[in-house]
């Protein structure tokens, strides 16, 4: 019953809560739903080196992405591509802290969560 | 009228300038002096070099001067796609080249000043490695000279 909720929580989030991003590896890519689970910003100043990032993830349904042309899990250096009025923002996928690149964002692994950061803006 | 420069940004700056005036196997290279290297992961598509005064030491030499020792650090950072050897090893090899110029070398604009210690103890940082993927390589360049 319990998965039975969360399946029709995901549908409802990837109807009403999500915006269609490029998920890009190398020359690979797809469209894909996807819903904005968390916007920030992190700073590391290892070494004294200061470098800040936008921190974005993704909820994405583990199926669209394992169904598309990608095939497999998310890999550290692939691309989610946010198209925003005139503004393309470009994310990479990485590690946050001494989390994964990635996990799954439910227990009935139905959407991954992907961790991103700000590479890129093209204007 | 400039106001007169503390020697330990005299010695940046003529560290900034023979970086930039060098003749390494990455060109066009723009190194800048700053107190804190401090930038968004979107600016480091291109390389970075920056140069940071960091530590002044006096040492008595004889009765009214010092031996002055300024550490001056050079970071070298770059964003990467993959982190593979035909990306990476150009990087370390172009800090090398750093290293190697530094080398008991008499500063140019400033000949008082001769670099006696070069250290690369972070040949590159894992933490920005793992969380940025990105290269950040930091030489540490002791210069010495009678003040």
């Amino acid at each position: 019953m319990l998965q039975r909720g969360q399946d029709w929580l995901s549908q409802k989030l990837t109807q009403h809560a999500s915006r269609l991003v490029t998920y890009q590896r190398d020359e690979l890519s797809v469209e894909l739903s996807a819903t904005i689970g968390k916007s920030e910003y992190e700073q590391d100043d290892g070494e004294g080196i200061v470098t800040r990032a936008q921190v974005r993830d993704f909820l994405i349904n583990t199926k669209d992405l394992l169904s598309s042309v990608i095939g497999t899990w998310p890999r550290r250096g692939d691309r989610i591509i946010e198209t925003d009025g005139e503004i393309t923002f470009v994310y990479e996928l990485m590690s946050i802290g001494n989390e994964p690149p990635w996990r799954y964002s439910d227990p009935f692994r139905i959407k991954l969560r992907i961790h991103t950061k700000l590479v890129d803006t093209i204007e | 009228m400039t106001a007169p420069l503390a020697t330990v940004i005299q010695i940046a700056d003529s560290v900034v300038a023979e970086i930039n005036a060098g003749d390494f196997s990455k060109k066009s290279l723009s190194a800048q002096r700053l107190y804190v290297p401090n930038f968004d992961l979107e600016d480091m598509k291109e390389l970075r070099v920056t140069v940071v005064p960091r530590e002044v030491e006096y040492l008595p030499l004889d009765r009214v001067s010092n031996k002055y020792h300024a550490t001056i650090d050079v970071a070298i950072q770059k964003k990467f796609s993959k982190g593979d050897a035909k990306e990476i090893d150009p990087l370390v090899m172009f800090v090398e080249e750093l290293a190697d110029y530094f080398r008991l070398k008499r500063l140019n604009s400033y000949v008082a000043a001769r670099c006696i210690k070069v250290e690369n103890a972070v040949l590159y940082s894992t933490e920005h490695w793992t969380q940025f993927n990105q290269f950040t390589s930091l030489l540490t360049l002791t210069f010495e000279l009678a003040k």
